[in-house]
């Protein structure tokens, strides 16, 4: 009565081998920004090598390539078996692998070159951003129709986080790659200012959330009762904590956001379901952790044991600490230092990383009929991965808290005990060096890993086929074969559960968001908020295109300290007319919310030639391209039209005069730096234009348009 | 495991099993539970707290991290019996004073030597060697252009990021710099002072 099938394991090879492979390209680069922080020079003075292009690539490397391809993989394995049945469709899934390889491919060229919408997480530009969201219907489709062809009635936990996160990444990839085009490789978002922030940390916050967390727990759930051999603890823990997870994360974005221009109340709602994160959290830690019961002596001997058990570790640590650093006081300390960069790498190295390599280390052999090559340098990978986190960790904890003490020190007069930004900068400069090294241990300790699991794949029988499994075909669902308990009937019934995790999802997703749909997005109608001139405009797509956002901040907090560094904080209506706002999560630099009209045209233009020049010590790049490559004038026109369709009250004639206008501006900045002796000709380059942009940051507020 | 743990266990399953992994009916752990509903009421508190108690809001806990910084001041300021503007007479003394001018120079060469070059020869801002003022060629004047900045030109205002005697020796080594006509000065700029 049995039907007999084969489990596609071929996609789920190709998933494996792709995480292997995009891993050590996100770590390498990881390495290689982490060093042009220690040592400017390793900016090597190229556009595409810098800093601010290469950050978003090593980030859309880790999250969505390394992470991404990694949780492809767990899926595609174990839901095929936990379903008992081969994949819906062979060619959707090839569709699926093939394009996403095509996507992480059409990344890594398009992010050196600066092809970037200048949203964390979020910089794919348009046609990418939407062939991932066609990728994703893709793959949409494939999962839920292999729900529907299932052998096996109920769905086990694994496949409650996999339905979320399916469903979650859909809404959250959609609703914030919403742009319009200005051409192929240039688009606007529709948010500005305050919604675009509210939405992007909604979307960055919950990027975390369902990409980098339920994933792994399903993942976690599937992997580590099979590599430990025992049954799961509590499947009433499961359930209070998938549905308390799912709940309750969605909230959390806005703790991006404290003592910013983001109105208090949803501040403090993001807050309080923050703290409310900690114990729907940890429930998939406890719950993983107390499986081992009776199993604890062989994570002693394996490998893949010793990942799963520290990787669980590590993901209760980063889970009490997102908290933790939530709480506005904390935030205070914390925000736009590098403790949160800490704070994330301790999810991606300890939590993601080591999950990836545990499930690596049983699936290859699994996969491939075949024993691990070497346990011994499985078990050497351990610990110098373990080392590596440790001292990636430990160096950005005393940097980030150093710098956070550094930039809120006053006297007793009142004034600022560091007002230089630099000082604070070269004091941690050698725990960049020392975060590195921790960098550079996890990498040599994955090159291991890929040794080991080549030589082992090498060694592999020839025609390994995909392996069979027979189950008995499902029967039609009543009330008597649902189970008794209603989430046990809910689990037989996977179009409901899909339906319910949507609302769970969108209950804080609404509340949250919607008021902002109906406030003018939280900015007052200001006449003293000018629009941006075209020239201007294209500057600020320049401080865009070079990731000036990845180590500057243009939101000045309501923080006394803060205040009386970079000057009044910043308020909603200054950056209402920013698609997209510009506000920064990382201060490797100081503030430019207010930087307009604090120095001189001239000053600008040596400092982005040389930094150091005018700010000793400073580890900032150069950017001399800007003054070798041309401004493209004709552009600005229809950036000036676009602009106006989202809503910015520029006139007709603004719009037709834009190329002229802005030739205009150009060339009566262009004459000032030549009269103080830079060479003809400057007015037709870019530098010019971030010229602009920058003069003008922080004009309204100077000139008293806003209150 | 022994005979009785393996029995406990069997009592516990659920009975689902989905390819070979078996689920436990055991129920969460009581401090979990305990940990849950407390951080929920810690998260409700949290809001009440802030948007339905007296807790404040970020403008208004600004507002009072000023008022008590000023009042810091103020004591400070009583206590010091507060620190006058130098006259100009003060600061061609101290001009003269070569403790003065050295704990100036230091200064000078990290916050304004970037503008207005090492040695004072001007760059992106006015050389400071010659006899042409733009703001006044008053020792004065010097100060208040340092404390209070020419926002228009770029000149940033330091009085909030120096201490007076911080300016006060800025301005002594400016007072040193007249006359001494470092290679590749800048040409003059504004009205010619004969005599400060």
């Amino acid at each position: 009565m049995s039907d007999k099938f084969r489990y596609d394991d071929d996609i789920s090879k190709k998933f494996l081998l792709a995480t292997l492979l995009w891993g050590a390209v996100a770590l390498l680069l990881g390495v290689l920004i982490a060093t042009q922080l220690a040592d400017w020079r390793l900016n090597l003075g190229l556009p595409w090598t810098s800093f601010g292009r290469l950050r978003p690539l090593h980030t859309n490397a880790a999250i969505f390539a390394f992470a991404g391809n990694g949780v492809f993989a767990a899926i595609y394995y174990s839901s095929q078996r936990l379903l008992k049945t081969r994949m819906y469709s062979d060619l959707l899934s090839r569709v699926h692998f093939w394009g996403w390889q095509a996507v992480i491919v059409a990344a890594a060229v398009t992010l050196p070159l600066g092809l970037t919408v200048g949203k964390e997480y979020a910089e794919l530009e348009w046609p990418i951003a939407w062939a991932v969201n066609g990728l994703w219907v893709v793959f949409a489709v494939n999962f839920f129709q292999t729900l529907r062809v299932r052998r096996e009635r109920h769905l086990y936990v694994a496949i409650w986080f996999y339905i979320a996160t399916i469903v979650t990444v859909a809404v959250l990839h959609v609703m914030n790659t919403i742009q319009i085009p200005v051409s192929f490789w240039k688009s606007y978002p529709v948010y500005a200012g305050v919604q675009d922030a509210l939405i992007q940390w909604w979307y960055g916050h919950n990027a975390v959330a369902f990409v980098l967390t339920t994933p792994f727990l399903g993942l976690m759930y599937y992997f580590l009762p099979k590599a430990a051999e025992r049954p799961v603890y509590s499947y009433r823990l499961s359930i209070v904590h998938f549905w308390s997870l799912v709940f309750i994360y969605i909230w959390a974005g806005p703790h991006h956001l404290l003592y910013t221009a983001l109105p208090d109340w949803a501040q403090t709602v993001g807050v309080a379901f923050s703290l409310m994160l900690i114990a729907p959290s940890w429930g998939g830690m406890i719950n993983g952790l107390l499986t081992l019961r009776g199993a604890w002596d062989r994570v002693r001997k394996e490998p893949v044991l010793k990942f799963f058990v520290a990787a669980l570790t590590f993901y209760g640590m980063a889970t009490f600490e997102g908290p933790l650093l939530s709480i506005k006081s904390v935030s205070a300390l914390g925000h736009y230092t590098d403790w949160i960069v800490g704070h994330v790498h301790g999810g991606a190295l300890g939590w993601n990383g080591f999950m990836i390599f545990g499930m690596a280390y049983w699936l290859v052999p699994r996969l491939w009929k075949t024993p691990l090559y070497s346990t011994g340098m499985a078990n050497a990978h351990f610990w110098i991965g373990f080392l590596g986190t440790v001292t990636y960790l430990v160096s950005l904890w005393v940097a980030g808290i150093t710098q956070g003490l550094m930039w809120g020190a006053t006297d007793i007069a009142g004034k600022l005990v560091y007002p230089d930004f630099v000082e604070t900068v070269l004091r941690i400069v050698p725990l960049y060096w020392v975060r590195m090294a921790g960098g550079l241990l996890y990498f040599s300790g994955y090159l291991l890993m890929l040794v080991n699991l080549v030589l082992t794949v090498r060694r592999a029988p020839a025609g390994v086929q995909d392996e069979a499994a027979s189950a008995p075909p499902l029967v039609p669902a009543t009330v008597g074969n649902l189970g008794g308990r209603p989430h046990r009937m809910l689990e037989g019934l996977p179009g409901l559960f899909t339906v319910l995790t949507l609302l769970a999802i969108l209950v804080g997703t609404v509340l949250e968001i919607a008021p902002t749909f109906f406030s003018g997005g939280f900015a007052p109608e200001t006449p003293g908020v000018k629009p941006y001139t075209g020239l201007q405009l294209h500057g600020r797509d320049l401080y865009v295109r070079e990731g000036c956002y990845t180590c500057h901040s243009q939101m000045i907090r309501a923080l006394p300290a803060e205040v009386k560094r970079y000057g009044e904080y910043s308020r909603a209506e200054e950056s209402m007319y920013d698609h997209p706002f510009q506000w920064g999560s990382k201060r490797t630099g100081p503030d430019l919310a207010r930087v307009g009209g604090k120095y001189p045209d001239l000053w600008h233009y040596r400092h982005m030639m040389e930094p150091r020049d005018l700010v000793p010590g400073s580890i900032m790049p150069s950017y001399s391209w800007l003054a070798k490559d041309k401004t493209d004038f004709e552009i600005i026109a229809r950036k000036l039209a676009v602009m106006k369709k989202l809503g910015v009250p520029y006139a007709d004639d603004d719009v037709r005069l834009a190329v002229e206008d802005a030739r205009r501006e150009a060339r009566r900045i262009g004459r000032g730096l030549e009269a103080q002796g830079v060479k003809p000709g400057i007015e037709d380059m870019e530098i010019v234009a971030l010229i602009a942009y920058l003069q003008r940051l922080g004009e309204d507020f100077r000139k008293g348009g806003v209150k | 495991m022994s005979a009785k743990e393996k029995r406990i266990e069997e009592v516990k399953s659920t009975g689902h099993v989905y390819d070979g992994i078996e689920e436990l009916d055991h129920p969460p752990p009581p401090w979990f539970v305990a940990m849950f509903y407390l951080t929920v009421a810690i998260g409700l508190a949290y809001y009440a707290y802030y948007e339905i108690g007296p807790g404040p809001t970020q403008g208004q806990e600004l507002q009072a991290e000023r008022r008590k910084e000023e009042l810091a001041e103020l004591t400070s300021l009583a206590a010091s019996g507060g620190s006058k503007i130098p006259s100009e007479d003060e600061l061609q003394a101290m001009g003269k004073d070569p403790g003065r001018r050295s704990a100036g120079a230091a200064v000078f060469s990290t916050k304004c030597a970037s503008c207005h070059g090492n040695r004072g020869e001007g760059g992106i801002g006015p050389n400071l060697t010659d006899r042409h003022w733009i703001h006044g060629g008053r020792l004065t004047d010097v100060f208040n252009v340092i404390t209070q900045g020419v926002p228009v030109k770029g000149m940033p205002p330091w009085g909030a990021l120096l201490k007076q005697e911080e300016v006060e020796g800025v301005t002594a080594f400016v007072a040193s710099l007249a006359g001494t006509n470092p290679p590749g000065g800048k040409a003059p700029q504004g009205e010619l002072v004969e005599k400060r």
